[in-house]
């Protein structure tokens, strides 16, 4: 660790013993990027406060988390990182069973409004003074005092009937009529619903009710499968970067394991890493055309993209969904005579990706509909807690693969491209050099790779009770992963966030004062990724016969055979059942 | 008396024929088109005929009552048929006797209003907006379509079409005139609901507007009048506008004007599929440019050019 390292890290615990105010319960560095500070509760707000207007700490996630079992009371954490330190900041707090509030830290970082409602809705942990105080992650028709994330709730609980629920949405300010968008809409691959508050054409205002369909990872992750079974299901978070969030999972479990990967395991994940992103902008760049009715855009961008689900096929075996990733390294080589194939399809790639940039960059009408469309002020995306693309488009300077490197970032680092602009037109432009960025670092890890093994051998049990924090920069994005290790072979708490969740945030600031036909690019330029945010499953069902079933038979027949309302009575009402993750578009 | 009217309405139903039957092949070429220039196979020419065939046998479906809702579909259609019998498709107009340049100005618009009556008492937010951008397109693409036609008419000293084109045919290509025909052209990528201007429409942001509401047999009808009127608008540029060459021979001068609807349609799809779609306030914008710029085929023609 270097002096300078050194001087960050006795700068924070001074800011943070200063601000606690007598309410300092301890400070442990558990590895050298991580600092993790224990306070009480009533010091929370003031701590943060420190954090962010005299370090400039990044609040990433809250994590809230039943520990009752193990210290007696309910813990929260909020992450926060302090980018260009490299450092990462846990402040934890316990809270009573008896007195469970917290105050709520959403008026000094309206990033944390999701997150500290998320947590609310989990364990039931109250932000006292927060905002607003209707549901985030639960469903309408659950009810009331039962959370999800505490340890006595069993994850295959079923809640009991609800007739007739609704989403508590506000109301349009007065003059203003209600343009609805979604559940369900023809853009939007996931279910997400805006109502659009507009007077005539012009946005007055906008409200949201997202995570339609949760799915319960993370409750299924800590309550039912092992270290080694997680990154199967990490892998499904997501339909477009699975890879991203399996990486995430087991860079984070290595870390509080303290296991280190091979050298040859951390080039592949870049690899593949960099692989993802290549498709991932290319299928964005073509959503984005499509969204504003340029189908050309669309069906060229997805051509160049096929021979790159191709290639992922032929390391993989799958075009998605890799299953390469275990904790430790990985469960497959990269075989070296696939090398000059890669080569060649990322040359074609390259070639066809600056074609179609020069053909979008001179189209005047394109410019019409992107520039000045949907800003994301950079005051604003810092508050937000912006990551990704829309954050560098907004002049935010963070990379995950440089502030906190990890694979083989470290000897591998990316140029990062920014924009002043804020608007649709400067994420297309960051996105497009980011594509032409990742080809490159394919190719560097390509010739850099060493020989050697793919995975670390372990030979002893994952401790209890340490915490690892890993983050991926998706496409969207920071990933951030936060694991706190368990005694029974999987993590205690295993708490997930995507680059989405911080991003879709910003979204009711980015479309105020446009016009309905800006609301799709706007929502489209930020590359939202509903199934990671909300960790969800769309199932569909086919049955040959005709009929037209009411609201009431349809709740009637999903619930058939069992009480609670098990998806799985579904399976008998109709004879073919095809489940896909709801990112996979 | 009994011969002429004979001959008259067997013109009509010639004319009204070839644009019923001849429009979903045409929209069938140019999916072809687009589908090469995005790099796909494409649906077979003719499928058009089996989307219509297969929307025609489906379950009629209204979302709300009403004869005048019931009746806007087949008045859609009915509108378009209309306009092809009035103007010459190939051959003389043959309700020439029936109106002049008013009325086919007026029958014009027809369509557009009733697509915008059937969003409007479609009871859905999304036809309401669409409805309100159907509106505004057709505020600002009728005065280009009359400006440039009565270029036409101040030229020839006739309101009758027929008139107009023995005027082109006889005095050869004018400036006033190729102004006046670039702006129809121009105007004519609105009518015909193409991009950057399928604004009413607009999938996917109010999915599909004034229509989003209509499904089965009230679909076909309002897809297949969106084709004739396509086909019946090029046919009207191409005669009124650009008539030449005349060969006096009443075979070839079928087929030339049949290629130069084909070269008129090929256009606006390959500016259809090059083009994103514009904001209805960019696209008022552009043709409140390209209204003021057709005055100036006006000008020309009143110095005689």
């Amino acid at each position: 660790m270097s002096i300078r390292d050194q001087v960050t890290v006795t700068r924070v615990k001074e800011a943070v013993a200063a601000r606690s105010d007598g309410a300092f319960l301890s400070a442990t560095q558990p590895y050298a990027d991580t600092l993790h500070f224990a306070i009480e509760k009533r010091a929370m707000r003031a701590v943060v406060e420190g954090l962010v207007n005299e370090l400039q700490a990044r609040f990433m996630i809250s994590v809230g988390t039943d520990t009752r079992p193990v210290t007696g009371d309910f813990a929260i954490l909020h992450l926060f990182s302090l980018d260009s330190e490299h450092l990462y900041v846990l402040l934890e707090s316990p809270v009573s069973e008896k007195d469970l509030r917290i105050e709520s830290i959403t008026a000094v970082i309206p990033g944390a409004n999701w997150a500290e409602r998320e947590f609310r809705d989990a364990i039931g942990v109250h932000p006292e003074g927060h905002p607003d105080p209707r549901r985030l992650l639960l469903a309408d028709d659950w009810p009331e005092g039962v959370y999800p994330l505490r340890r006595d709730f069993p994850y295959n609980y079923q809640p009991p009937r609800a007739e007739n629920v609704r989403p508590q949405m506000r109301e349009p300010p007065a003059g203003a009529s209600v343009v609805p968008m979604g559940p369900f809409f023809p853009v939007l691959e996931e279910p997400a619903y805006y109502r659009l508050f507009v007077e005539g054409e012009t946005i007055v205002g906008c409200d949201t009710r997202l995570f339609y369909n949760h799915r319960g990872i993370e409750k299924l992750g800590e309550s039912a499968l092992t270290y080694n079974e997680i990154p199967y299901l990490a892998e499904r978070i997501c339909g477009i970067c699975g890879f991203i969030h399996s990486t995430c999972y087991c860079q984070a479990v290595e870390k509080a394991a303290g296991i280190e990967a091979p050298r040859r395991a951390r080039y592949i994940r870049t690899i593949m890493l960099e692989l993802e992103r290549i498709h991932s902008h290319l299928l964005w760049l073509g959503i984005a055309g499509h969204i504003i009715g340029f189908e050309t855009v669309l069906m060229q961008t997805w051509r160049i993209r096929e021979p790159v689900m191709w290639l992922c096929e032929e390391i993989s075996g799958n075009r998605k969904t890799y299953g390469m990733n275990t904790v430790g390294g990985l469960r497959r080589d990269l075989p070296n005579q696939i090398k000059p194939k890669l080569l060649e399809t990322l040359a074609k790639v390259e070639k066809e990706t600056i074609a179609v940039r020069n053909a979008v960059i001179g189209d005047t009408t394109l410019h019409a509909r992107t520039k000045g469309v949907g800003v994301l002020t950079n005051e604003w995306a810092k508050k937000i807690c912006a990551v990704g693309p829309p954050a560098r488009a907004s002049a935010v300077a963070i990379d995950a693969r440089i502030d906190h490197p990890y694979a083989a970032y470290d000897e591998l680092p990316p140029q990062i491209a920014t924009q002043e602009a804020g608007d649709t037109w400067a994420r297309v432009l960051v996105r497009v050099s980011e594509l032409l960025e990742s080809i490159r670092l394919v190719r560097e890890a390509l010739s850099a790779i060493p020989e050697g093994p793919i995975c670390a051998e372990i030979k002893e049990g994952i401790p209890p009770g340490r915490v690892g924090v890993s983050v991926v920069e998706a496409p969207r994005g920071e990933a951030v992963h936060f694991v706190l290790t368990g005694g029974d072979n999987r993590p205690y708490r295993w708490r997930v966030r995507a680059p989405t969740y911080p991003n879709l945030q910003a979204l009711p600031a980015m479309v105020l004062g446009g016009t309905i036909a800006d609301v799709p690019i706007t929502l489209g330029s930020l590359d939202p990724c509903f199934s990671c945010t909300e960790r969800l499953e769309t199932v569909d069902r086919r049955t040959n016969e005709v009929r037209v079933y009411s609201h009431a038979e349809l709740l009637e027949m999903s619930r058939r055979g069992n009480p609670g309302g098990c998806p799985r009575a579904a399976t008998r009402a109709a004879p073919t059942q095809k489940a896909r993750g709801g990112g996979a578009r | 008396m009994t011969i002429w009217f004979i001959k008259s309405f067997l013109l009509c139903l010639l004319n009204v024929a070839a644009a019923l039957l001849l429009s979903p092949l045409c929209e069938g070429l140019m999916r072809k088109l687009r589908a090469a220039i995005h790099s796909r196979i494409g649906p077979p020419i003719t499928q058009p005929y089996w989307d219509l065939l297969k929307l025609l046998g489906k379950e009629d479906l209204r979302s709300t009552g009403g004869v005048v809702y019931a009746g806007l579909p087949a008045l859609t259609l009915g509108s378009v048929l209309l306009l092809a019998a009035l103007i010459p498709m190939g051959t003389v107009a043959p309700l020439a006797f029936a109106g002049d340049l008013i009325v086919v100005l007026y029958v014009a618009a027809m369509s557009g209003v009733a697509i915008m009556l059937t969003g409007f008492a479609s009871a859905s937010p999304y036809a309401s907006i669409g409805s309100s951008r159907e509106m505004m397109m057709l505020l600002s693409v009728e005065p280009i379509l009359a400006i440039a036609l009565t270029v036409g008419a101040f030229k020839a000293k006739t309101l009758a079409l027929g008139g107009i084109v023995n005027w082109q045919v006889q005095n050869g290509p004018s400036i006033s005139m190729v102004i006046g025909g670039v702006a129809f052209f121009l105007a004519l990528q609105a009518v015909a609901g193409k991009l950057p201007f399928d604004i009413a429409e607009a999938d996917q942001e109010i999915m599909g507007g004034p229509l989003v509401e209509q499904s089965g047999p009230r679909l076909a009808l309002f897809r297949w009048a969106m084709w004739v009127k396509q086909l019946v608008f090029a046919f009207l540029l191409v005669e009124v506008f650009f008539p030449w060459p005349h060969f006096g021979n009443y075979l070839m001068d079928l087929i030339a004007t049949i290629v130069k609807v084909l070269v008129v349609l090929v256009l606006v799809t390959v500016i259809d599929v090059v083009n994103p779609r514009l904001r209805i306030d960019q696209a008022m914008g552009y043709f409140m440019r390209v209204g003021v710029s057709s005055l100036a085929a006006l000008a020309f023609a009143v110095i005689g050019k």
